[in-house]
Formats: structure tokens, C-alpha cells, sequence
């Protein structure tokens, strides 16, 4: 029965010339992030995202694919980022009647959250000597992910570093929230929620909805709050600070 | 479902458009997202259906990401030069955002609710 059967060789070209092969890995990857990340109780460290990528990175390393292959054919997961973030405007939508409540202490708090974030992180690395690309993506990566790789773009630095530094920003932010809240006493959900929100992105959200709902419809109006915050000033900024 | 993700690229299509010809410094969809939220915020409620996508995007909003954070094989090198500067602001950078909003959260809210 193997007699008929095409070489090898040949499906593998055929199959590598395809988008198939790349949407088949980033979502076969994918799944197996999220399988590892349940079967640890969801554990922050095991980030699905974070796993997937070094399943791919070392998938495509293997075979030798190029990167620029690859992503070919994975662009079509990447377009649907745009779509993603106008949907942010539900979460936030449904955030809105926290954000009425407490119109002054959340906005100054965005602010004051925000600025912090954007400016700690370049010019804490620039401070260290990182180089300019690495700068302008740590910039980037202060908000969440789907509108930082968008303002990377526009400001001429890296979507991809961009999006790796706002998921590590993510992880660490879910894994060290709780710590940092509890030393500087804020108790109170939303309180704790809104802050989580603003330094910690989605994963931070995810991670807030998780331990209270009340801290995670914080957390969510705020990532999507600093999110359209940052996507209107981190181009000024950069251009102030170069 | 359908209704909803039409709605959804209709507003991406508007904020790529006012993105390309008015606002060149703000990406299209966070133009998209915040005319959707005037929007949402005009009408009073949301549609079953855009509910519906707008909580599986934001459930698997990670898997989008996948594609362009693979490329950090490209700069690996560039990474690990730079490796204690790219650790120490990330991990400073995460601790004072939470602890200075925090901060301000807990000035501001005063004698309200500070239990739990």
C-alpha cells in the first residue's frame, strides 16, 4: 500500500508551503498551554501564552522554518489583534458604572498608575544601558498587549519585543500583586483590582476575576482605561524623551 | 454571534479610516474600541451577540499574541547583552505601578471602605 504513497519530502513541502502548518502549530501549541495551565491549578508562572511561544519558538528552530515563514501563514491569528481590542470596549462598557461611582480617586489613580508605569520601565533600562530598541519597547509594553504591539508601530519599536515584555509584565504582575498590595495595605477589592488592572494587563485581570469578581470588573476597566490612556500618550512621551 | 462580530469590524473599519486620514498617532482600533464604547454607552446595552465575541476574544485574548512574540528568537542575542537591565525594569517597573496606583487609590478613598 506504500507504493503509492507521494515521498516524504514531497508532503512536507507541500504541507510547509501552506499557512496550515503554522495556524496548526500556534493553536495545537496554544492548547497545550492552556492544558498545562489548568493541570497546575492555574498557576501564573505556567502562562499558556508563555508556553506556547516556546513550544513554537523551538518547533520552528527545529525544522528550520524562518521565522518570516512561519509567520506567513500565522498572520491570520495576528490581524484578529485589532479586533480584539475594539472588543475591549465591552469590558470597559460594563466597568462603567464602578468608574461613575468612584469617578476621581480611579481617573487620578490611571493617571498617576499610568505614568508611572511608562516612564519607570524605559528609563529604568535606559538608566542600565539597554539599548535603544529594548527602550522603546519597554515604552510599549505598559499597556496591554493588543494596543501596545499598535502603539510599538506608530512609536518605531519592535511588536514582537513589545509583546514579549507586556506578557512577562503580566506574569509578574499576577505573581507579585498580592504581596505588593498587601505592604502597602490596600485592602479593599477594588482597590486592589483597579491597580492590578493597570500594571498587570489581561493576565493580571484574569488572575483578579479568579480571586473576586469585584476586583476583576476593577481590573478590567482599568487595563482597558490605560490602554486607550497609553495609546494617546506614549507616542508625546517618546517624543519628548526620545 | 455573526451580528456581533459585523458590529465589531465596523467600528475596526471606522478607526482604521479616521487612524489613517485624521489621528496617524493613535492606532485604528483603539479608535475602533472607544467609538464602540460611545456607542455602547449612547444605546444603554449591549447586544446578546456582541456580549457573546467580545468575552471569547477577551478569554483567549493570548493566542493572538502568539504569532508576533515567537519572533523574540530573532532577539535572543540582543536579550541576553541587555538581559539584567530588561529583568530589573520589568520587575521595578510592575512592583511600582501597582504600589503607587494603589497608593493613590487608598489617599483618595479616605475614611470609605477600606475593609474588606
Amino acid at each position: 500500500m506504500g507504493t503509492n504513497l507521494p515521498p516524504i519530502a514531497e508532503i512536507w513541502v507541500y504541507l510547509s508551503g501552506s499557512p496550515l502548518l503554522a495556524l496548526i502549530l500556534t493553536l495545537t501549541a496554544y492548547q497545550a498551554g492552556v492544558l498545562v495551565y489548568e493541570k497546575l491549578n492555574r498557576n501564573p508562572l505556567a502562562n499558556p501564552v508563555a508556553i506556547a511561544v516556546l513550544i513554537v519558538a523551538s518547533a520552528i528552530t527545529l525544522i528550520g522554518m524562518p521565522y518570516g515563514k512561519y509567520f506567513e501563514g500565522a498572520q491570520f491569528v495576528h490581524f484578529l489583534l485589532g479586533t480584539a481590542t475594539v472588543s475591549l470596549a465591552v469590558p470597559i462598557y460594563k466597568g462603567y458604572s464602578a468608574l461613575h461611582e468612584r469617578m476621581l480617586p480611579l481617573l487620578v489613580a490611571l493617571i498617576g498608575g499610568g505614568a508611572t508605569s511608562i516612564l519607570s520601565a524605559a528609563g529604568l533600562a535606559r538608566l542600565l544601558g539597554a539599548d535603544p530598541a529594548i527602550v522603546g519597547a519597554l515604552y510599549a509594553k505598559s499597556v496591554t498587549a493588543p494596543i501596545a504591539m499598535g502603539v510599538a508601530e506608530r512609536i518605531g519599536a519592535s511588536p514582537t519585543l513589545t509583546a514579549v515584555f507586556a506578557v512577562c509584565t503580566g506574569i509578574l504582575g499576577a505573581v507579585l500583586g498580592r504581596y505588593v498590595l498587601d505592604f502597602v495595605g490596600a485592602r479593599a477589592w477594588w482597590q486592589r483590582g483597579f491597580a492590578i488592572g493597570v500594571a498587570a494587563h489581561g493576565i493580571g485581570t484574569s488572575r483578579a476575576f479568579s480571586v473576586h469578581p469585584e476586583a476583576g470588573t476593577y481590573a478590567s476597566l482599568a487595563m482597558g482605561l490605560h490602554g486607550i490612556l497609553g495609546a494617546l500618550l506614549i507616542p508625546a512621551v517618546v517624543s519628548w524623551f526620545g | 454571534m455573526i451580528s456581533g462580530l459585523v458590529q465589531i469590524l465596523l467600528f475596526q473599519g471606522l478607526g482604521e479610516l479616521v487612524s489613517k486620514f485624521a489621528l496617524p498617532l493613535i492606532p485604528g482600533p483603539v479608535i475602533g474600541l472607544t467609538a464602540l464604547l460611545g456607542f455602547l454607552l449612547a444605546r444603554g446595552s449591549i447586544g446578546a451577540s456582541l456580549d457573546l465575541v467580545a468575552g471569547t476574544f477577551s478569554q483567549h485574548l493570548g493566542l493572538l499574541f502568539i504569532p508576533a512574540a515567537v519572533g523574540v528568537v530573532m532577539f535572543l542575542p540582543q536579550l541576553q547583552t541587555h538581559a539584567v537591565a530588561v529583568i530589573v525594569a520589568l520587575v521595578a517597573s510592575v512592583i511600582l505601578t501597582i504600589a503607587v496606583t494603589a497608593l493613590i487609590l487608598k489617599t483618595f478613598a479616605g475614611g470609605e471602605d477600606n475593609g474588606d
